[in-house]
């Protein structure tokens, strides 16, 4: 049964009177039925008794035939109000019975007991007793025990129902503070009663207004300090606003807050300033000096466009600065500003310590305010790459067409890669003296779905953008392996940077030249200006491969500032004289000069020097006679997808 | 045969013998033998693994003696429960202590009485008697009819270690007191023909 009730107190009671109720009818009910059958038992002991008494007499009787004695005890004993009826059986004969009127006329409720008559002596049975005997006496008892129990009951119940009326008056200040609580608010203090009772209502009453007074106290705390931590939220909400809208080191805006304002202006022209080599002051004076040099431009800067109108000056990141025409200048007026800009930046100078140090700028440009940083971004990349310091938007080489483009090449790419369409072109490299075949340089060659050939010239680049060139470099190594393992005569591969600092293809090279056991015919050409740039992990590189038994080229040397003490260091067995000092070579006096110095420096160093780009016969003669060892070139033959050895 | 029997004791007791009431004897004669295994030491009494029921007559009383064998051995063929028995007749002139017993039964006698009585009580013998007044004597039972039959005990005779009967028997008989004897008897005359039909 649910009590649906919310006072405490009535619930208390109504428990009480349930537990009551329960405990009366379950006390009733066992009691009833234990001592019922206790008087049963005891009217059955009684009537036990008797057999036990009479029995023994009986059998003596009995096995001496004196049944009339027999006939004398029965009945005596129906004499007894409790016993009914008596029957003597000897063996299965009845030889005695007596019966009392009540019996027979079935007035009196009974219950039948029997005994077995044994021999005196013996102990075996001869007969059998049975016994009607009276529940009058039981009737009696229980009738008795059942009046006392419901007025013991009665009274239980009264007592509790008493209890329960005691203990409601006892819970109802409860009700009383309960109902007075429920209106309560810090701001609105209310008066408990009953703290004055010396009891355990007492108790929560004064503990209750203790509490009050704690509480109002505390809210009065609580509601200062809220208040002062609104104020620093406040406070700390406007300086991260600042620190999210404003560069930390110079102060000015940043690119949130270009973006920012270029959504709150329908048009506008932006220009993106990017300071040219500014790595290099950090490079070379150090961090702080960059930034010091960063802080000294913004400020000249913010003079600068000081006077001019409604252009907002933006600090990007690191080098790079933008100015936001939120009022469009014509577009002549805003190309002049650009290029003004450029020169006035020009003639701006930073000190450090006792150094000068001036600055120049690359500045991209857009008239448009839709995607402007983007296409201001465009611009200024397309001028660095055409190394012009002012390229506005609309003047870039269509620079979707080029992104469409280089998504076709490594489409193009991944097709050939999957389809195993990346060839292997080996173009041979003769010995000025014998005119024989001594080398093959291994290049690259895609063939497309026309099974044209194209040139690397069209996919090395997106390749490398793509991360399809670590792919490319596997293809090219294996496949020349696989082609030189049973040809008698050396291969060289070209090697990037990229390929000489990923762990991954340097452990691929040593399986791969191990596998087809070309360890003492494969060469790697390395680039001679990526070689310096990485001085350290190349020479681990070329230690490496020399190790196994390979050899080292550096190519295209005299591209760059050929350093002649850094070939000393690398051990290098070859030196490939770059194309554009040997194309001119039969003609240029200038060039000569310049590769029979070389030739000279590699004579000493017993390095063997190899001309390419041999593109005629006064090319080559020029190259036999200053000496060179080897010759590659179109005049001698093209790349083909088969050597053929003489 | 048995008529004859019956005719010649008759004619006997006539004219010498005490006269027995036949229903008294026949009655003494069925219920004195089984008292004999109500003896809780009865293993003790045995002769030769039987129960020797010895009756002890006058001559004159022989051919009742002869009758109550003869009514005996008829009754219980010789076998009393598990035990087998024999009755001895004994003339009260030739009891001694050294007289095979299990139990005696006494017939109308004018002396010897103490001595049975005597050498009964310091052997351990059960012993009967036809006249109650003979347990004034010393002797054990005696059977009385009056309104029903009634066994008499003297009390005093159960003072002894060689004998103990069960409980029962001790509830259902009546203990004699010697001055009490000649009253039980005078009744017992009474009772006779309501009893009589009882050995039919």
């Amino acid at each position: 049964m649910k009590i649906r009730t919310k006072s405490l107190s009535r619930k208390i009671v109504l428990l009480i009177a349930v537990a009551t109720l329960a405990t009366i009818l379950i006390i009733f009910s066992v009691f009833e039925r234990i001592n019922k059958e206790a008087f049963h038992n005891v009217e059955k002991e009684k009537a036990h008794l008797v057999l036990s008494t009479i029995e023994p007499l009986i059998a003596v009787n009995m096995y001496l035939s004196l049944n009339n004695r027999i006939d004398q005890l029965t009945k005596q004993l129906i004499t007894n109000p409790d016993i009914l009826a008596i029957k003597v059986l000897q063996g299965d004969s009845l030889i005695n019975q007596r019966k009392s009127k009540e019996y027979e006329n079935e007035i009196m409720d009974s219950f039948e007991v029997k005994s077995d008559i044994f021999h005196p002596s013996s102990k075996k049975q001869i007969g059998t007793l049975i016994l009607s005997y009276s529940n009058k006496k039981y009737n009696e008892l229980v009738d008795r025990y059942t009046s006392l129990l419901l007025k013991v009951l009665f009274l239980f119940a009264i007592f509790f129902l008493i209890f329960s009326l005691y203990v409601k008056k006892l819970l109802s200040p409860l009700r009383a503070i309960a109902s007075l609580l429920k209106g309560y608010s810090p701001e609105k203090n209310i008066s408990i009663p009953f703290d004055n009772q010396n009891n355990e209502i007492g108790f929560i009453s004064s503990a209750l207004n203790n509490m009050q007074r704690r509480i109002t106290e505390y809210s009065e705390q609580q509601k200062n300090i809220n208040k002062i931590l609104e104020e620093k939220v406040d406070e700390k909400t406007k300086e991260l606003r600042n620190q999210l809208y404003t560069n930390s080191l110079t102060g000015l805006p940043n690119r949130r807050s270009l973006l920012d304002n270029i959504s709150k202006h329908d048009d506008g022209a932006l220009l993106i300033v990017n300071i040219d080599d500014f790595k290099e002051i950090n490079d070379f004076f150090g961090q702080a000096v960059g930034d010091s040099v960063l802080i000294a431009f913004s400020r000249k800067l913010s003079d600068l466009i000081s006077n001019v109108s409604e252009v907002n000056l933006v600090h990007l990141f690191g080098d790079e600065f933008a100015l936001f025409f939120p009022k469009k200048p014509s577009r002549d007026e805003f190309i002049r500003f650009g290029k003004q800009l450029i020169v006035d930046i020009e003639k701006m100078t930073f000190y450090h310590e006792e150094n000068e140090l001036t600055i120049r700028v690359t500045i991209g440009g857009t008239y448009q305010s839709q995607e402007a940083i983007e296409k201001a971004d465009i611009a200024l990349k397309s001028a660095k790459k055409q190394k012009k310091e002012f390229l506005l938007y609309y003047e870039t080489f269509n620079v979707e067409e080029q992104y469409k483009n280089n998504m076709e090449w490594t489409r193009k790419l991944n097709w050939a890669i999957d389809n195993d369409r990346i060839s292997t072109f080996f173009q041979p490299i003769y010995d000025n003296k014998t005119n024989k075949i001594v080398s093959a340089e291994c290049l690259i060659r895609l063939i497309d779905k026309e099974d044209k050939v194209i040139s690397p010239y069209f996919f090395l680049g997106i390749a490398k953008k793509s991360k399809l060139y670590s792919k490319l470099t596997k293809i090219m190594i294996e496949k020349s392996c696989q082609y030189f393992e049973h040809l008698d005569c050396d291969f060289s591969i070209n090697l990037s940077v990229e390929d000489v600092l990923d762990e991954k293809i340097v452990e691929f090279i040593t399986q791969c030249i191990k596998k087809y056991n070309v360890t003492n015919k494969i060469v790697f050409e390395l680039l001679e200006t990526e070689g310096i740039e990485n001085y350290e992990e190349v020479s681990t590189f070329i230690h490496e491969m020399k190790s196994l038994g390979c050899r080292i080229a550096i190519d295209d040397f005299g591209s760059g500032y050929s350093n002649f003490e850094y070939l000393l260091q690398l051990n290098i067995d070859y030196i490939k004289i770059d194309g554009s000092l040997i194309k001119n070579l039969d003609r240029d006096k200038n060039t000569q000069i310049v590769v029979e110095t070389i030739v000279n420096f590699a004579k000493k160093l017993n390095i063997t020097v190899i001309a390419e780009f041999v593109h005629n016969e006064g090319v080559l003669e020029k190259v036999k006679e200053l000496n060179i060892d080897r010759s590659q070139g179109f005049h001698l033959a093209e790349p083909k997808g088969s050597i053929t050895l003489e | 045969m048995k008529k004859i029997l019956f005719l010649y004791l008759t004619l006997v007791n006539l004219v010498f013998a005490y006269t027995y009431d036949d229903i008294v004897l026949k009655a003494q004669a069925s219920i004195f033998p089984k008292i004999i295994l109500l003896d809780k030491k009865i293993e003790n009494k045995l002769i030769d693994n039987k129960i020797v029921y010895t009756i002890i007559y006058d001559k004159t009383d022989h051919l009742t003696a002869l009758s109550i064998e003869s009514f005996i051995n008829k009754n219980f063929k010789g076998k009393l429960d598990k035990y087998e028995y024999k009755v001895n007749l004994v003339d009260f002139r030739d009891f001694s202590a050294d007289t095979e017993a299990s139990a005696v039964y006494v017939l109308n006698l004018n002396e010897q009485i103490d001595k049975i009585a005597k050498i009964s009580k310091q052997k351990g013998i059960i012993s009967f008697s036809y006249d109650i007044n003979n347990l004034r004597k010393g002797l054990m039972f005696s059977l009385v009819i009056e309104k029903s039959t009634v066994l008499y005990l003297e009390k005093e005779t159960l003072f002894t270690e060689k004998i103990d009967f069960v409980d029962a028997l001790l509830q259902m008989v009546q203990f004699i007191e010697k001055d009490l004897v000649n009253r039980k008897l005078h009744n017992s005359i009474e009772s006779k023909t309501f009893y009589a039909s009882l050995f039919d």
